[in-house]
């Protein structure tokens, strides 16, 4: 639709200032505290302007971390939320698009089988297996270690469903010429597929990514050596003393830190991303 | 170069629909075959039996000396042009046309030589570097067909492959592919519903009518000597007037037919016509008129030079020799 009215012009750049602004006072408040020294926060007004500790505040973070909370520097947590979100969004694309491609392309005995028992997994979030999970991943000995971190998580029937979709909207006959032009199946895979996936599959990753690095329950439930914590979880050990009070200074300082790789990500892959979800054309 | 024989070929799809019985075809080394036939009849079934692309239920197809029923469709030397292109979206043209020819670890100066060689047939240099989106729609028929030329197979398969042109571009490529197909002299194999493309195309003409044969002949052949009514009506257009014998019995020599066929072209008006018509609609083509109407109940068209007199009754004459006469009950010609 396009209007050319000045008013709505107007109304409309309103609510979306509005909306912007809604939305970007928290991390304001959270960036302006992490420019803060240590009693700022006491008086009870929650200041609004950045203070002078900003370099302070967040090298000390990188540098030794918080050492009260338990905590390793920020740096290492990090690196571990790194490993497991792309452990996580790599591997999640990697199953989903091979059971999809396996679905969508042979005939085997029990298809329908795996099909629905694909299906059924969608009911079974993290959160609702979380007891079996920890139990079979305690029994590998896979606590504290990157494997247990992001291995239960990959599976995915949402992924497989999306690419299922994509593979559908893909013409019959494009898989026939490619059998006439001589590509097997892993050949047809990787050379037509793949590709014509690319821009779902940035799509998906950003997605995954951000589904990876905010992972909150099932790394604050199987990591208790330090090495292993991740920067989600970190934080909210941070800002859980037992006496005394939270350090808010380093811990909204953490968490700005904490914000830079999703938001790197969503930038760096947007317009892969915007095409993604957006194009049809096959 | 080869010849392929279709050998009482057949078709059950899962779930129980015949979709093809019973195909006998010899084809010659070198030859245009087209599978002509309405919708629905079988035609892209029997073609992708012969590709591979189909399991064959019945029967045997051989190319050359070779039974191929179980042989993949990459190994059967042939080559394929679909209705919708079936052009890889991601690859340039020249990565289009070259795919087949790199699967087969052909060397590489080799592929450059035909893919150059394939453009410069098709007029599709310009646009190597392409992808297929950017071009129109006749232009990537041509790259489907340079594909398809590329492999310099020893069989072209082409399933209605200008059914999504416009119909001026139709015209224009149906002849391009005749006289590349004189070129090449590679047996062919072509489906298309639109029986003025089948007649213009073909050295020889397979009717097909709901998974079975009707007629096979030359264009000719089969519009002079229709095997059955269903062909009669299929094949010229207008289409055949087609009289029940009972509806007009004063036709003389027509005593045992069921049917009679008739050409609107080759009737005429005459003052001591045997067939009286009821004028109904007029249809001008320029260079013709048709004339719809009625006689005795029986819907009738003839074709009049767009200078003739119109009424609302017309006699009819006809020569004897330009009538078809059919069974009443398989529909069949009768001599
Ligand atoms: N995959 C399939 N499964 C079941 N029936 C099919 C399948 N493909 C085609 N048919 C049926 O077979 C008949 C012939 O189809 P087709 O060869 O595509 O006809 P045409 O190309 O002449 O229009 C039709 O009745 C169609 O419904
Ligand atoms: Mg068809």
């Amino acid at each position: 639709m396009i209007e050319n009215r000045p008013g709505l012009t107007f109304l409309a750049h309103l609510v979306l200032i509005a909306g912007v602004l809604i939305v970007a006072l928290p991390v304001w408040v959270a960036f302006v505290a992490s420019t803060r020294g240590a009693t700022d926060f006491m008086s009870g007004t929650i200041p609004m302007w950045p203070g002078p500790h900003l370099i302070e505040n967040y090298s000390r973070m990188l540098d030794t971390g918080l050492s009260t909370s338990g905590t390793p520097p920020v740096g290492l947590m990090m690196f571990n939320s790194l490993v497991m979100a792309l452990s996580i969004a790599i591997g999640k694309i990697a199953i989903s698009m091979l059971s999809a491609f396996a679905i969508v392309y042979f005939r085997f005995p029990f298809r329908g089988l795996a099909f629905w028992c694909i299906f059924i997994t969608l009911m079974l979030p993290v959160e609702v297996r979380i007891v079996p999970s920890f139990q079979v991943v305690a029994g590998l000995g896979l606590l504290n270690s990157y494997a247990g971190l992001s291995l239960p998580l990959i599976a995915s029937a949402t992924a497989t469903f999306l690419f299922r979709q994509v593979f559908l909207t893909i013409p019959d006959e494009l898989t026939e010429a490619a059998r006439i032009d001589g590509a097997g199946p892993m050949k047809f895979f990787r050379d037509i597929l793949l590709p014509l996936s690319r821009t779902n599959m940035a799509a998906l990753f950003v997605i995954l990514f951000i589904y990876g690095w905010n992972q909150y329950l099932w790394p604050l439930l199987i990591t208790t050596d330090a090495q292993y914590y991740t920067i989600v979880a970190g934080i909210k050990r941070m800002a859980d003393v037992v006496d005394g009070l939270p350090q808010w200074h380093l811990v909204m300082a953490t968490a700005i830190l904490a914000m830079l790789p999703p938001v790197a990500v969503v930038i760096g892959m947007q317009r892969l991303f915007v095409k993604g979800l957006v194009e049809t054309e096959k | 170069m080869a010849s392929i024989t279709l050998d009482n070929l057949g078709k059950v799809y899962p779930g129980g629909t015949r979709a093809v019985g019973d195909v006998n075809i010899d084809i010659a080394d070198g030859e245009f075959i087209v599978l002509v036939g309405p919708s629905g009849c079988g035609k892209s079934t029997l073609l992708r039996m012969v590709a591979g692309l189909e399991s064959i239920s019945e029967g045997e197809v051989r190319i050359g000396d070779r039974v191929v029923n179980d042989v993949e469709p990459a190994d059967r030397d042939i080559a394929m042009v679909f209705q919708n292109y079936a052009l890889y979206p991601h690859m340039s043209v020249r990565q289009n046309l070259a795919y087949g020819l790199k699967n087969r670890g052909t060397p590489k100066a080799e592929i450059e030589r035909r893919v150059k060689e394939a453009a410069e047939i098709l007029q599709i240099g310009p646009f190597l570097d392409r992808k297929p989106r950017a071009l129109s729609g006749g232009q990537r028929q041509r790259v489907a067909m340079g594909r398809a030329i590329t492999r310099e197979p020893a069989v072209f398969l082409f399933d209605e492959p200008l059914s999504n042109l416009d119909a001026k571009l139709r015209v224009a490529m149906r002849l391009e592919i005749k006289e590349l197909q004189k070129r090449l002299r590679t047996t062919s194999i072509y489906v298309t519903h639109d029986q003025l493309e089948a007649m213009t195309l073909a050295d020889r003409l397979v009717v097909l009518n709901g998974g079975r044969i009707e007629q096979i002949g030359t264009p000719l052949d089969v519009y002079r000597r229709p095997a059955s009514t269903f062909v009669a009506s299929f094949i010229g257009s207008p289409a055949m007037n087609l009289l029940d014998a009972k509806a007009v019995p004063h036709l003389p020599g027509t005593a045992h037919a069921g049917t009679i066929g008739i050409r609107p072209e080759d009737l005429s008006l005459a003052e001591d016509g045997l067939i009286e018509m009821n004028v109904m609609a007029v249809e001008e083509l320029g260079a013709q008129r048709l004339v719809h109407g009625r006689t005795s109940g029986e819907a009738i068209t003839i074709a009049l030079p767009s200078d003739a007199p119109l009424g609302d009754t017309l006699k009819l004459g006809f020569d004897r020799k330009n009538l078809h006469l059919f069974s009443r009950d398989s529909g069949a010609r009768i001599d």
